[in-house]
């Protein structure tokens, strides 16, 4: 390896510095430093005559490392890091220092100390300038196909979004038909109208109007060429990484063939098998051979194979015009590749049976929402008329019950969002067909808060809809009216009702569907506390995950209306074309790395790697060794903290360049107060830093930075390597608990500390000489307060004693 | 042979000892030791609680301490007692911080909770420890098609997540052990309402008419008497029946007897000596029905 | 001031309460009203309503509370904490509404004598001559002595305060 030739620009900001901090003490301190070649002062180095200047040093062959002491490092160091790149010297052989923000300003009123505590600082980039080593950038192979888990509306939008672009898309349903809730909830609001509708492809070449949206089975989506539809079919596992994920897909026999069937209902007249409807919500039965509603797609029949009687049978068979029925059709393993994944898996009503006080489960006219809407659907179980399930006779009072089991610390303690409006369509609906029918609604808010939505509301209670406010304790069943009762406290009046109802309907809390737990598992992915899929910053990201290549739409996150589900969509379709364009993936190649000598197969870095990125590989003599991929790894630095044999180390933040940057931090004092170490995260911690003296808020010099890429990195033998080197305090700074850019690095910091202190005392180091805290970029303020209170705490507590002396 | 240590409270000494003559001669027969410890207190139910709850805490805490000393579980025959003992050492043993609190509270007595005893309810005994079958077997006078309405009470289900006694909207122990001794169990309309029996001497009117709609009721659904699990609920319900006769001026001839009268009858026990006199309204009724 | 009073002295009367044993929940309540429906006392006396109660409490109408013949009218049977939604535990804090008005001279007098037995004899009830001699008729085994003196101690490490009789009952 060549000698380091360390290049030391100096930027006084326009001279706003210079007049705090003394730069000709600066440049005379740098130039006795072994291997600088080259020291430059102006105005800025980050652009113009500045960068040149730069870019010139390493052209001549005068510099092989930059370092460079700027304002606004983390903008300033993109335009540096590009010139440099340029110049043909690797860009991450520099060292970017903040002298204002991180010194002059938070320390104007002590400029001799800052002075000295600039003196560190550039000695401390030195030295870790002289470690760096060159980091390549990787490029990985992306096949330009997508998958697409569960085909309701939102998988069926984004699957039109991303055939539009050209990309091969799988589209995998697990029920026989596509269609998700919205095919059996009939119409949405706001607008009423059919639910079964999308954004229609624009490679629908006969229609390429502006058309704003078409049913799906007019829309021609089933015949889009590049659209691959596996129906009745199930992830079972997937491999791989993004850019390539290998999934395999269980398919259960549909025994009719897609390619003959007509659809002539022939098969059902003949069927002598009657069971209950599930998609009608049991109103009523179909036979064992099926379809769900006319305007379904695929509009190719299945068998219910739990009810047919198959060969001992088989009258659907030889009644077949096209012989499109194969009884003996059996389950298929498809495999497909892939470049990423998307999940639209959706939600479904919770199972109200546990509020055993409602009776859901043995009252036949307590019933969902859901099941309320097969009712309201012409094309459903009862031809559109609202009926008392026990005994089909018309139902004139209808009570609707809200929010059960939702806002439940029982059951589902968040609000499911949409029920209130559903409610409100469903109940509009009834009564605008049936005017004399008695509609009530038992609530305990009423939330209509998109848009639109306030006039749900309005038009209901213009229909003379009756609202309770009041949460039910119980409905029971008055045999001698022969109608359910339901016992709720109108809040408002402070007055009883018993409440006669034909039918009660419950706007149930909405639940991950089926299968969620065991798919998120496959695919390696978070659950929130409420089950659903966590995404990866709900505020920012909410279609992302912290894999790269798994996208999440629609109902699968959270219960939301259509608006919102088509949103979503085009959002995951988008999110997942960037990843998809070019063909490949281009990452540096700032990852861990493993010294497999050192490995002692003890398995605690693939459990703590939060994106899954090492695996453990036998090698051959009945020994592991954890290997880590370039790809998956974030370069966050979690498992080089995790890992009790320091075989994991990062490149780029290696424990030797941390140990010198540690010691130049510590050499020089200057100040009167014992000197503390700030190990600052760079995402929030370093940036609390930032704005700390951006606003110009003191704090006493003694307090010296240090950046990693997360807290998760350091090791508890390095806070030792802090105090030896000479600090009196350390302080270590992360992200807040639910916000670490790395999912958990922040926390294990925090856990490492704790244990940190149990071994200080044990030392004989007093424990409250580490301390952790957790911040964000606009909590400087907390910085300078937290420098302020360990100097004061570290000063009182006196010289640090090591055992056996130093 | 199991042994437990049992807790009778107040009430039951002072006003109702047919409930504890029965309970002994039916734990007797089914082979359950009964073993009766020195110190135990008042149980400190809801109206020493509406003084001043932490005491009450401490109290029962102190109670199963004695219990702890002893090795032994805690059988309950009150609902009341069930309730501030189970309530108690379930709270104290799920919350470390309000164990501390109390055991802070009884070392000024030389006493420390545990969390070794479980206390259980008469009924959960006669369920868990002998079952269905062997009381079924014991059986030697089956009280052949005796209609009887069970009345919980609120206070051996109630808070559920601490007593766990049984599902509290869909209870079916008390069937089940009536089933088991060949009565024919009767379901009736708001079985699991309060008897109102705590707002005696507070609110009589409310007391009576609470009383009262459980004898409507119960009486609509043809029941030939009421069985009880709590003294209080007794009380409300037999001596209650002739203060609704004559506030109301109805008159309901609902002969109320506790499950361990049942029980004991069905085992054989001779009716003379149960007590059965002390009842209020009698049980002639019943005892002819069985015969 | 009773111990209790010296510590709650300036707080708010939701915090009052929620400092209190059994009263920590009190502010999750979102009045649904489910209580109110679940009650059987609500039904047939409507000055008693425990959803009211907690709104009350919550809006820091604290003399309301405490002087009022409602909050006696619970009957404990804990329907209303078994079907709150939020957790509530509403039939604890009645107990803790009750407590404070009780060191506050509130309450009716047929817990004066509750008391005053508890820490005479430590049981609420009196045993007497009548009912132990139909023991020993009855065969049952003759009544253990009772933990008088360690109940007493009990009650005073937990500032408990013998309610006192007032002219007017309730």
């Amino acid at each position: 390896m060549e000698q380091p030739k360390i290049g030391v620009f100096l930027s006084d900001c326009g001279k706003q510095l210079s007049e705090i901090l003394d730069f000709d003490a600066l440049t005379s301190f740098v130039k006795t430093v072994p291997n600088v070649t080259l020291i430059a002062r102006g105005s800025e180095f980050w652009r113009g005559k500045g960068l040149q200047t730069i870019i010139d040093s390493i052209k001549d062959k005068k510099i092989n490392r930059v370092v460079v002491a700027e304002s606004l490092t983390k903008i300033s160091d993109v335009n540096i890091a590009q010139a440099v790149e340029d110049a043909g010297l690797n860009s991450y052989l520099v060292e970017v220092i903040d002298l204002k923000d991180h010194c002059a300003w938070p320390h104007q009123k002590t400029p001799k100390e800052a002075t000295e505590k600039a003196k560190a600082m550039l000695l401390a980039a030195i030295e870790r300038a002289k470690l760096l080593e060159p980091i390549e950038k990787l490029e990985f192979p992306a096949l330009k196909s997508a998958l697409i888990i569960g085909g309701g509306i939102a998988g069926m939008q984004a699957a039109v979004d991303l055939t539009d672009l050209g990309f091969e898309v799988n589209l995998i349903e697990k029920a026989p038909f596509l269609g998700g809730l919205a095919a059996r909830a009939g119409r949405f609001f706001p607008t009423d109208d059919c639910a079964i509708c999308i954004q229609p492809p624009f490679s629908d070449v006969k229609t390429i109007t502006h058309t704003s949206r078409k049913c799906v089975y007019r829309s021609g989506f089933s015949e889009i060429p590049n659209l691959n539809i596996l129906t009745n079919s199930k992830v079972v596992a997937v491999e791989g990484v993004p850019g390539n994920y290998k999934v395999t897909i269980e398919k259960k026999p549909r025994y009719v063939d897609a390619d003959k069937c007509v659809a002539c209902d022939k098969c059902v007249s003949v069927c002598p098998v009657e069971t209950p409807d599930e998609y009608n919500a049991n109103l009523n039965n179909r036979k064992a051979i099926y379809i769900n509603v006319p305007t379904v797609h695929p509009q190719v029949y299945v068998i219910d194979e739990d009810a047919c009687k198959f060969h001992d049978c088989a009258k659907c068979v030889k009644v077949c015009p096209t012989n499109a029925i194969d009884l003996d059709q059996k389950p298929e393993q498809v495999t497909l590749n892939v470049g990423s994944i998307v999940v639209a898996t959706g939600f479904r009503e919770f199972d109200s049976s546990a509020i055993k006080e409602y009776h859901y489960d043995d009252y036949p006219d307590v019933i969902t929402n859901l099941e309320l809407a097969r009712m309201i659907d012409g094309f459903g179980p009862t031809g559109g008329a609202i009926v008392r399930p026990s005994d089909g006779k018309p139902a004139k009072k209808i009570v609707f019950i809200q929010c059960a089991g939702s806002r439940d610390k029982r059951y589902n303690p968040y609000c499911s969002g949409i029920c209130c409006m559903i409610s409100l369509k469903n109940a509009s609906l009834i009564k605008e067909a049936n005017p004399d029918t008695e509609v009530s609604i038992c609530y305990i808010d009423i939330r209509t808060t998109g848009r639109e939505h306030e006039y749900y509301y309005e038009r209901a209670r213009e229909m003379g809809i009756k609202f309770v406010k009041g949460r039910p304790t119980e409905i029971y069943a008055d045999e001698e009216k022969g109608k359910l009762i339901v016992d709720v406290e109108d809040a408002l009046l402070k007055r009883f009702l018993d409440l006669e109802a034909d039918l009660v309907v419950l706007a149930t809390a909405m639940v991950p569907a089926e299968g969620t737990a065991e798919l998120a598992e496959i695919l390696g992915l978070d659950l929130e506390a409420d089950g659903f899929f966590k995404e990866y910053n709900a505020k920012l990201r909410p279609t992302e995950t912290k894999q790269r290549g798994i996208f999440l739409c629609g109902g699968a996150t959270f219960p939301k209306d259509a608006p919102t589900a088509s949103l979503h969509a085009h959002s995951a379709a988008m999110k997942a074309t960037k990843f998809l364009t070019s063909g490949k993936i281009v990452k540096d190649q700032r990852t861990a790395v493993i010294n497999e000598d050192y490995c002692g197969d003890c398995e605690f870095c693939p459990v703590t790697c939060p994106y899954g990125a090492i695996s453990l590989e036998p090698t051959t003599e009945d020994h592991f060794v954890a290997r880590v991929n370039d790809l998956l790894c974030e370069g966050c630095g979690v498992c080089v903290g995790t890992c009790p044999l320091n075989a994991i180390e990062l490149r780029n933040s290696r424990p030797n360049q941390m140990e010198a940057q540690m010691k130049a931090l510590m050499s020089v004092n200057g100040t009167s107060k014992p000197l503390v170490l700030a190990i600052c995260c760079q995402e929030c911690g370093h940036t609390a830093v930032d704005s700390a003296g951006m606003a110009k808020m003191q704090y006493p010099a003694n307090v010296r930075v240090m950046k990693v890429p997360c807290a998760g990195i350091v090791r508890v033998n390095q806070i030792f390597e802090a105090f030896k080197a000479g600090a009196q305090g350390v302080m270590v700074v992360g992200c807040k608990t639910d916000g670490c850019h790395y999912e958990v690095g922040s926390d294990q910091a925090e856990k490492k500390m704790d244990l940190a202190k149990v071994l200080l005392k044990e030392y004989g180091i007093e424990p409250e000489r580490l301390e952790m805290f957790k911040m964000v970029f606009i909590e400087g303020n907390q910085f300078a307060e937290a420098a302020q209170m360990m100097t004061e705490r570290v000063t009182k507590l006196g010289p640090l004693k090591l055992m056996g002396g130093s | 042979m199991k042994s437990y240590a049992i807790f009778l409270g107040c009430t039951i000494p002072a006003r109702q000892p047919n409930y504890e003559l029965s309970a002994r001669k039916t734990l007797a027969k089914l082979g359950v030791k009964l073993v009766d410890l020195d110190n135990f207190t008042c149980c400190c139910p809801p109206p020493i609680q509406s003084i001043n709850l932490e005491s009450s805490q401490a109290v029962a805490a102190y109670n199963i301490c004695l219990a702890e000393e002893a090795g032994l579980d805690i059988v309950a025959l009150c609902n009341g007692c069930f309730e501030s003992l189970a309530m108690a050492n379930a709270a104290l043993k799920k919350d470390k911080k309000l164990k501390a609190h109390i055991n802070e509270i009884l070392a000024e007595v030389g006493k420390e909770f545990k969390g070794t005893i479980e206390v259980k309810h008469f009924l959960q005994v006669l369920m868990d420890d002998i079952g269905l079958e062997k009381i079924k077997e014991k059986v030697v006078k089956p009280l052949s098609s005796l209609k009887v309405a069970p009345f919980y009470g609120c206070h051996s289900l109630r808070p559920s997540k601490l007593l766990q006694l049984d599902d509290p909207e869909r209870p079916t122990i008390f069937e089940n052990l009536l089933e088991a001794l060949g009565a024919e169990s009767v379901e009736y309309r708001d079985k699991l309402k309060c008897c109102g029996g705590l707002l005696k001497g507070i609110s009589d009117d409310t007391a009576l008419s609470l009383a009262r709609d459980k004898l409507v009721k119960t009486t609509k659904a043809g029941a030939d008497c009421i069985s009880t699990l709590c003294p209080f609920c007794f009380v409300a319900l037999d001596i209650g029946q002739l203060q609704v006769k004559s506030k109301f001026s109805e008159v309901y001839d609902m002969p109320i007897l506790h499950y361990s009268e049942l029980i004991a009858l069905a085992l054989g026990v001779d009716p003379e000596e149960l007590a059965l006199r002390s009842h209020k309204i009698k049980a002639d009724t019943v005892l002819e029905k069985i015969a | 001031m009773t111990h209790h009073a010296k510590k709650t002295a300036n707080m708010s009367f939701s915090d009052e309460v929620t400092s209190r044993h059994g009263g920590e929940t009190l502010t999750s309540c979102y009045q649904c009203g489910t209580c109110a429906s679940s009650c059987p006392v609500a039904r047939l006396d409507s000055s008693f309503n425990p959803r009211e109660i907690i709104k009350l409490s919550l809006l820091g109408e604290k003399e309301e509370v405490l002087s009022g013949d409602a909050i006696w009218l619970c009957c404990s049977c804990f329907n209303c904490q078994e079907r709150c939604p939020q957790n509530v535990e509403i039939a604890d804090l009645i107990y803790a509404l009750r407590n404070i008005a009780l060191e506050a001279g509130h309450s009716p007098n047929i817990y004066s004598d509750f008391a005053s037995a508890l820490i005479a004899e430590g049981r609420i009830v009196q045993i007497s001559k009548f009912v132990e001699k139909k023991r020993e008729e009855y065969g049952l085994p003759p009544l253990k002595p009772v933990g008088v003196e360690a109940l007493n101690k009990i009650l005073s490490a937990t500032g408990f305060t013998k309610p006192e009789k007032t002219e007017a009952t309730k």
